[in-house]
């Protein structure tokens, strides 16, 4: 038997990239997907195909996490069609790559609804569908959360503010059964890349990356399936840094080059 | 009010242009909409009719009309 055999996991903005490399993971495992979209409706069907074709059941709801009335429908979706969940993944991420001068309150407030509230909002409504089934949910943050890089303050702040808010509910919810963790990436190469970075930045990340290769969305999401395997429940509210050694060797692209 | 009017309305304030520079041949560009007034305008307007714009057919407009006349389609299609 396949390891989430049974399982049903829901995981927001899982029609393409992280997402829908996660959501393609845990169905590889067995599990039953919810796949999330927002704006990419063709994108998202195509990925519900490939996950039904892994002989897994699969499932299609639009919301944008961002608007309280849409994740209440989302989760009445899942209780409707079936009644239970047990993995959570919040994935979904939107935001504006501006610098600190330019962000309105729009913008800030666009990006802390989808990035950080939907985490909250989705997390209490995700309790009473885990009831008694040792639940796992997994947020997906950034190093941006930690580091500064040029446009991403409002994205940064909103993942800070993802972080923080996994450890409480990984302490708030360990009662109900729920183990709760984060993982985050330094870029990956996905289309999100391209809203951020200048030309050439790819190749340059390629080269400075302790192990020479940029990480991909299947590396993130082999970290999220181990997360919501039995071997890591007594991990409770830690953020997971996939990066391939970029964040602990900050330096190392400079030495090797020998500008040092 | 037309749904022309209609979604003027919408995209002026949400993107705080004057109503009067939206015009069928202008485009969100040259209006000086970025793209998170046009993602707001747009589920603005899915909200406002009870349809659904996708990415992959909103990026298809070429501008403000090609907007509108896909909203009147789909208004239509749901009688
Ligand atoms: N790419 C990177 O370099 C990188 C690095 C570190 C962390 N991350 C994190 O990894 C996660 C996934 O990123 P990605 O690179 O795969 O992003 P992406 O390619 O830009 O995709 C974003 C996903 O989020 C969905 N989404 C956006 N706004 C939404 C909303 N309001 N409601 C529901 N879904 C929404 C999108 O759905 P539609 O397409 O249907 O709109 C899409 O599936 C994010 O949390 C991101 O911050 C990414």
């Amino acid at each position: 038997m396949k390891p989430l055999q049974g399982k049903l996991a829901l995981i927001t903005g899982s029609g393409r990239g992280i997402g829908k490399a996660t959501a393609l993971k845990l169905a590889s495992e067995g599990c039953d997907i919810v796949v999330n979209f927002f704006r990419r409706r063709e994108a998202a069907e195509k990925t519900v195909e490939e996950i039904r074709a892994l002989g897994v059941r699969a499932e299609l709801v639009r919301a944008n996490v961002g608007d309280p009335a849409k994740i209440a429908e989302m989760f009445d979706f899942v209780a409707d069609k079936f009644g239970y969940l047990d993995i959570f993944i919040s994935n979904a991420a939107s935001g504006v790559g501006r610098p600190i001068f330019d962000i309105d309150e729009k913008a800030w407030n666009w990006t802390m609804d989808i990035n950080a509230k939907a985490l909250l909002l989705c997390a209490q409504r995700a309790v009473g569908l885990m009831a008694g089934r040792n639940g796992r949910i997994v947020s997906i943050s950034s190093l941006g959360s930690k580091f500064v890089w040029p446009t991403y303050a409002a994205v940064g702040v909103s993942k800070a503010a993802l972080e923080a808010l996994t450890r409480y509910l990984a302490i708030e919810m360990a009662p109900h059964g729920i183990c709760v963790n984060a993982v985050s990436a330094s870029a990956v190469d996905t289309e999100a890349l391209k809203f951020y970075i200048r030309e050439g930045l790819v190749k340059d990340l390629k080269q400075t990356t302790p192990v020479g290769r940029m990480v991909t969305p299947e590396d993130v999401a082999g970290v999220v399936a181990f997360l919501c395997s039995d071997e890591a429940y007594m991990i409770r509210g830690q953020t997971i840094i996939v990066d391939g050694g970029t964040s602990v060797a900050p330096f190392a692209p400079m030495i090797q080059k020998g500008d040092g | 009010m037309s749904v022309e009017e209609e979604i003027k309305d919408i995209v002026s304030k949400i993107a705080h242009i004057d109503k009067s520079i939206i015009t069928r041949e202008g485009t969100f560009k040259e209006m000086k909409a970025d793209s998170l007034d046009i993602v707001q305008a747009l589920v603005a307007v899915e909200e406002k009719y009870d349809i659904e714009i996708p990415d992959e057919e909103a990026q298809k407009f070429t501008n403000f009309g090609d907007f509108v006349s896909f909203v009147e389609k789909e208004v239509a299609k749901k009688g």
